[in-house]
């Protein structure tokens, strides 16, 4: 336990020095987001809204800060420790890779957290944001399981790319579509219904309706049991896959030699 | 079991298939490790030698499981590498030449910090190995420092420190001295024997025929995917025939001369001339030096022979006659 605790640090550690604490990993999770919310607010004003709708402009910006920081560090890292030579290192030693992965996946998301909490905040102390009938244990629940929700997405992410090179490009284009498809700065419904129906295998999708809902104050606590069970019930999919891939992973880079190769 | 070996292959073999083009996809398959046998006895230390492209960095890949082999069985310590992969990698170490490998934006001190981790060192032992690491590499006053600062060599110093973390028993070594300056790379050469003298396991590779000559207890030339001659390196020089390597120096305008006067030993010698700018040489490989000396001794102290040296055949003379031969013979 010591050990696993210890591994868990070191790699933390590590991470968040090579990879979160630069200067474009900042613009990822602050600039960014803040760019998404003020065009969300300004067409918000455009459609006539006087007072936008804080859930999904704020609250959407601060979560495409993450997701993009989740997407970037978790694709960008297999990357770099590719180039860098050390992925070979990693798989050749006793720990395997999937720990690793999974440690700095962690930090990534709670890296971009900062991310929603930047968002708050801006709402609170700009635009007066209250939190009046806000079911706090409810959100943060909702909160925790987007957490649990995006780790499982960014380990499988990793591991295609671990895989192969080329999935690297495929993990890029697919950024922002996801970004859409889970109605981070609006309502899914708005979504025609085939792009409602792709949505539903992402379980962010249900955290983040769970949380807008807990937010709101107005959800009746059965919706919201329903909308965790769901967004739990996929995120455990996605962890299964992902441990499924990893060892096909481990067999795959070794039969082609792309562990060391660019 | 006492009489334990280290490494045990039995007809390893690696195919690599690379698809290449887009529209019209094609298949390139290479080659690169057949048939590869071979045992490395515990504390022995052994060397891998062989042309750019003969499948050494390949080999060492999958003796350290790194690489999966296409087929044939792998021991290493009494351990299979497909079935105990984590516990093979616990025991071995590796270093692959050049200067990846290590995180530039780190010190040394994190990187090893960082490895040491990965192989689930107490924090205690790795605070006590790390100095006597980088004082063993020669890096200690370097620690600190960033490793996207240090030259190439240091890198490649550093590499071994990290191999050497775990206290492995069975060492890799990929090209250990590429890159490193004559001091660095004869410290470094010390530095192997010292770890010989402490029991352990090595395989290494490299270019230098000198450098293996002086290390290993045992080599494999390794050609195109296979070992085409495996020996200790005095039972290679000799098993070549007890030959000897006569150099001689003339200017280019007496070489036709110089020439003529080698003819009485046409048969006896294998004679190789190389045109200069300046000079030219000519190098007589014979199993009967003083056959040539006759022959070119009234010669000695005129214009046509400007100096002489005569050395016994090195392991790179065998090395090359032997890749030679098998270029030759197809
Ligand atoms: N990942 C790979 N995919 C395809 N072919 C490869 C791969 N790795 C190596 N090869 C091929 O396998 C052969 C052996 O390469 P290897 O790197 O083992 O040679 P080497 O003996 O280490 O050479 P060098 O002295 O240049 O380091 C070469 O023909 C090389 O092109
Ligand atoms: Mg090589």
């Amino acid at each position: 336990m010591g050990n696993f605790l210890r591994l868990a640090l070191r790699q933390m550690d590590v991470q968040l020095r090579m990879r979160v604490l630069s200067l474009w990993s900042l613009g990822l999770f602050f600039t960014q987001p803040a760019i998404f919310s003020a065009v969300g607010m300004l067409l918000a004003h455009a459609a006539g809204n006087a007072n936008p709708d804080l859930i999904y402009t704020v609250i959407g910006g601060g979560i495409m800060g993450m997701w993009s920081g989740l997407v970037f560090t978790s694709t960008f890292d297999i990357r770099a420790d590719r180039r860098e030579g050390t992925l070979e290192l990693i798989v050749g030693s006793p720990t395997p890779l999937r720990r690793v992965v999974g440690f700095r996946s962690l930090l990534n998301i709670l890296a971009g957290s900062t991310s929603m909490l930047a968002a708050v905040t801006a709402a609170v102390l700009i635009f007066d944001y209250s939190f009046a009938g806000i079911n706090v244990p409810a959100v943060i629940l909702s909160f925790a399981l987007l957490l649990f929700g995006l780790w499982c997405m960014g380990i499988f992410l990793a591991n295609l790319l671990a895989w192969s090179r080329l999935s690297g490009t495929f993990v890029d284009l697919l950024e922002m579509p996801i970004a859409l498809l889970c109605g981070f700065m609006y309502p899914i419904s708005v979504l025609p219904s085939w792009m409602q129906y792709i949505s539903v295998v992402f379980p962010i999708r249900w955290s983040l309706q769970a949380m807008r809902e807990a937010m709101r104050g107005t959800a009746a606590n059965a919706e919201l049991l329903s909308l965790w069970g769901i967004s739990l019930g996929i995120s455990l999919v996605f962890y299964l896959f992902s441990h499924w891939l990893d060892v096909k992973v481990h067999d795959h880079i070794r039969v082609t030699g792309e562990l060391h190769s660019i | 079991m006492p009489d334990q070996k280290a490494i045990s292959t039995n007809q390893m073999q690696k195919t690599f298939k690379t698809r290449q083009g887009f529209w019209r996809r094609t298949t390139r398959v290479t080659e690169a490790v057949r048939d590869v046998t071979f045992e490395v006895n515990k504390g022995e230390l052994f060397g891998l030698l062989g042309p750019n492209g003969a499948g050494k960095t390949t080999s060492v890949k999958m003796l350290s499981t790194l690489l999966l082999p296409t087929s044939g069985t792998i021991t290493i310590l009494g351990l299979d590498i497909l079935r105990d992969t984590t516990e093979v990698r616990k025991r071995i170490g590796f270093t692959f030449g050049g200067a990846r490998g290590l995180y530039g934006r780190l010190t040394a001190v994190e990187n090893l910090r960082y490895f040491a981790e990965l192989y689930a060192m107490e924090p205690a032992l790795t605070r006590k190995r790390i100095p006597e690491l980088l004082e063993l590499v020669n890096l200690l006053d370097r620690g600190n420092d960033k490793v996207e600062t240090y030259s190439s060599g240091m890198q490649q110093r550093l590499h071994l420190a990290r191999a050497l973390l775990h206290d492995p028993e069975l060492i890799f070594l990929d090209e250990p001295t590429v890159g490193i300056d004559p001091v660095g790379a004869r410290e470094l050469r010390a530095t192997i024997k010292e770890l010989k003298a402490r029991g352990k396991t090595i395989l290494l590779t490299t270019h230098y025929m000198a450098e293996a000559d002086e290390l290993c207890d045992r080599i494999a030339i390794i050609n195109k995917g296979r070992i085409i001659a495996m020996d200790t390196p005095a039972g290679m020089k000799s098993g070549m025939t007890s030959e000897s390597v006569i150099n001689l120096r003339t200017s280019n305008e007496n070489l036709t001369a110089l020439k003529a006067i080698l003819s009485p030993i046409d048969g006896k010698a294998t004679i190789l001339c190389k045109e200069n700018t300046v000079q030219s040489e000519v190098s007589i490989r014979t199993a009967h030096p003083s056959r040539v000396i006759e022959v070119i001794s009234p010669w000695l102290n005129t214009d046509l022979i400007q100096t002489m040296e005569m050395r016994s055949q090195t392991l790179e003379d065998v090395y090359v006659a032997i890749i030679q031969n098998e270029e030759a013979n197809g």
